[in-house]
């Protein structure tokens, strides 16, 4: 079954963490203090932009040296009876004889300080005095004001953008292990849109490169489009695949967006994000509620309204999505742009027939579209071919009589004979209310 | 009958009234306006009625009875759709060219203008339309037809004659579609014209839309042909958006309801009123339905209130191909 590089290619080793080798030693030193039983500080606190393999590091090492690391979700530590018992149970941490060791992990860090959570950094604080297992915070923006006891109590281990050089090595192992033909130069590229982000490196490439033997310059056109729309699937990424309603309303905080823009992504690559009908369901409930105060907001503009609208477009599919999507699923432009475009044209053929349809027959061009349109549809193509005085009473062009042939007309059941037809009864119509 | 007979114009327009003696079943509101054309005395009014029961066709003749058959090429008589035009500006605009000038040398000294589907326009927009009315009555009288005489504001009623047009009868219809199927040489049978009637609902334009439809076929109609050409035109598209759905399949359910809505430019309240209609036929536990109703009716209110049409009818797809799983698990 597929599965996300991201993950597949993590790494298993502390010696396989690419780049930042200053940094990974200092880490290894503070965990060596804690099997010592003397660590320096209770806690660590590891900071840098996405994708430079902070969480990878700990997992690696937790893997290499038989540890358990335990991923605290930002809202657990809230519950202190949760915590006592993840973290107060661990008193065999200095044991060498075989129990599993823990780490504990908190992601997003960073998350509660710009919130009004001051609760939950009192309760991080406290947690991390009374520890006996090594605590690893992971933060992108370690230097807010409320973080500042933290900072304290933690030693701090800054990681940096990956280098070009760096990106390329590991791309390159990737692909040859996936059996991908590719030059440097394309590898070149795709390190250089990541700026210095692995994660979103390996996830572009095996978006254009899953499944192919070969990578062309061709393949890389798809990125090429989106270099700011970038950045909007690695905020889907998180949307979507987030542990908390905090985490996953950061992710669009440093786009330069409108929420609604935002939305109609979400709301375009919920169906393939969430396979689970159930999940897909609840997901739309949430959505559509955002929706209604989105219509709020402008009717009344009400803009304080839109923080409720971004936590249930963000945090309500990520809530909603428990089932993980079967293999690796790109995100994708919505579906809506592509569908429009695509519709252009019969869009304007078909209102310019209502319009002509309207005017003649003295209607609104909606009703002549809805009602009448297709019994005109009916007679043209009845007649194809023969160009019917209709045809010209009406001044329609040679595109739109086919496109009313190709709507509702069936050449071939035109032969068969009328007894023959399957009578099914249709859905009556009923007048139209008021739209 | 050749098709090209039955297609040269569309028989709504051949059968149009021409005059107010034409017109069908309307004998309270033609006779008021025929003693109005006696009078030339003529007041704003309010033609309120069903749709497809001759409230334009009932414009039409007055203004060709008062002004004579070339009513429009001599420019006493216009007409705009209030639901094609999309602001109160663009109306007054139009009625401001319009009533500009009087033709000269006629004994009428106003021109006629017909504000067609007048309930489609907002209450703001009608409190501006009312300000219209007032500042060129004495140059343009204005009809405005509507399908709901409730939706316009007081202050509009209240400087216009009501007229109230009847819903059209069985007999009515039938009356009028037998008339046609005479002067077009057509054999039509009763159990035809019966679902003639039934589906046209009481609207005479589609009633004479069916049957040039079903002429276009053949010239002896029976039950089969009318049934053949609904089935053809209405072309199941709503059923077929629930069953993908139902099948699971919401990404292409999703597609057919956005080309629904943004290529055959249908409005969500319309697509929610099939839904409904198809909704007790589907096959779901009795139960699920019920939900499913109520959730429908959240989506129709939840539109009114301003949400997206695709929206709010995409969650209600969702949910519908949730219950539909559920199901399909039980009976495994």
């Amino acid at each position: 079954m597929p599965q996300l590089w991201t993950e597949k290619y993590r790494p298993k080793k502390v010696a396989e963490v690419v780049g930042n080798q200053d940094s990974v030693k200092t880490f290894i030193e503070w965990m060596k203090s804690w099997e010592m039983g003397k660590p320096s500080k209770k806690a660590a606190l590891l900071y840098g932009p996405a994708g430079v393999g902070k969480t990878s590091l700990v997992l690696a090492y937790g893997r290499e040296y038989g540890y358990d690391v335990i991923e605290v979700n930002a809202s657990d530590w809230r519950n202190e009876e949760k915590m006592k018992s993840i973290v107060g149970e661990s008193s065999q941490y200095a044991s060498l004889d075989g129990y599993s060791r823990k780490i504990i992990l908190v992601d997003e860090v960073d998350g509660i300080a710009g919130r009004e959570d001051a609760g939950g950094i009192l309760a991080l604080r406290k947690i991390i005095s009374e520890t006996r297992v090594p605590i690893v915070m992971v933060a992108n923006n370690p230097w807010d004001q409320k973080l500042a006891s933290i900072r304290e109590q933690s030693l701090i281990i800054e990681f940096k953008r990956l280098s070009k050089t760096a990106l390329i090595k590991r791309l390159r192992e990737i692909c040859e292990k996936e059996g991908i033909n590719v030059s440097d130069e394309l590898l070149s590229k795709l390190a250089e849109r990541s700026e210095g982000d692995l994660r979103s490196a390996v996830m572009d490439l095996q978006a254009v490169a899953a499944g192919k033997n070969t990578l062309t310059e061709k393949d890389l056109e798809v990125l090429g489009e989106r270099n700011r729309v970038r950045e909007i699937f690695e905020a889907l990424r998180y949307i979507f695949y987030a542990k908390s309603i905090r985490g996953a309303r950061a992710a669009i905080e440093g786009l330069e967006l409108e929420p609604k823009t935002i939305y109609t992504w979400v709301l375009d690559n919920a169906p393939t994000q969430i396979t689970d009908l159930d999940e897909l369901a609840e997901a739309f409930d949430l959505l559509a509620r955002a929706d209604i105060y989105f219509a709020r907001i402008e009717k009344l503009q009400m803009w304080r309204l839109m923080k409720y609208a971004i936590p249930l477009m963000t945090g309500g599919v990520a809530v909603a999505r428990r089932t993980p999507p079967k293999g690796f699923q790109k995100f994708t432009f919505p579906h809506k742009i592509r569908l429009l475009q695509q519709y252009k044209n019969e869009r304007e053929i078909r209102q310019s027939i209502a319009m002509k349809i309207a005017s003649k027959l003295h209607l609104s061009k909606y009703k002549a579209s809805k009602d009448v349109l297709p019994y005109i549809g009916f007679l043209i193509s009845r007649t194809y071919g023969s160009k019917p005085r209709i045809t010209e009473y009406f001044e329609f062009t040679i595109e739109e009589v086919e496109y009313l042939n190709k709507i509702y007309g069936r050449v071939e059941e035109e032969k068969t004979e009328i007894k023959d037809v399957k009578v099914e009864k249709p859905v009556k119509h009923s007048r139209r209310k008021s739209r | 009958m050749s098709l090209t007979t039955v297609a040269t114009l569309p028989w709504v327009e051949k059968y149009r009234p021409k005059t107010l003696n034409d017109v069908v079943n309307q004998e309270e509101v033609i006779t008021s306006l025929k003693n109005i054309l006696k009078t030339k005395a003529v007041p704003h009014m309010l033609f309120a009625g069903p749709p497809g029961v001759g409230k334009t066709a009932t414009a039409h003749a007055f203004a060709r009875d008062l002004y004579g058959p070339n009513y429009i090429e001599d420019g006493w008589f216009v007409e705009i759709n209030a639901s094609d035009e999309r602001g109160i500006q663009t109306i007054r605009d139009k009625v401001k060219m319009f009533a500009r000038q009087i033709p000269m040398g006629g004994e009428i000294s106003f021109k006629i203008l017909l504000l067609d589907e007048s309930d489609q326009l907002t209450d703001d927009a009608q409190h501006a339309f009312r300000r219209v009315m007032e500042q060129y009555s004495s140059t343009c009288r204005f009809i405005l037809a509507a399908n709901y005489s409730n939706k316009i504001i007081e202050p509009i009623q209240s400087r216009c004659a009501v007229f109230r047009f009847r819903p059209l009868l069985k007999k009515d219809v039938i009356g009028r579609i037998k008339w046609i199927a005479e002067k077009e040489k057509l054999e039509v049978d009763d159990a035809a014209l019966e679902t003639i009637y039934e589906f046209s609902e009481g609207d005479m334009r589609r009633a004479i839309n069916i049957l040039q439809a079903s002429a276009s076929i053949t010239s002896k109609i029976d039950e089969k042909t009318v049934y053949y050409i609904l089935g053809y035109v209405s072309r199941g598209e709503i059923r077929k958006i629930l069953e993908l759905a139902m099948s699971g399949n919401f990404t292409q359910a999703r597609d057919e309801l956005r080309k629904l809505i943004y290529v055959q430019g249908l409005a969500g309240s319309d697509i929610v009123s099939a839904i409904y209609r198809e909704l007790f036929y589907l096959d779901l536990a009795e139960e699920d339905k019920l939900e499913l109703i109520d959730l429908l009716g959240e989506v129709d209110y939840r539109i009114a209130e301003g949400g997206t049409e695709e929206v709010q009818l995409m969650a209600f797809l969702a949910r519908l191909a949730a219950k539909s799983r559920k199901k399909m698990n039980i009976g495994r």
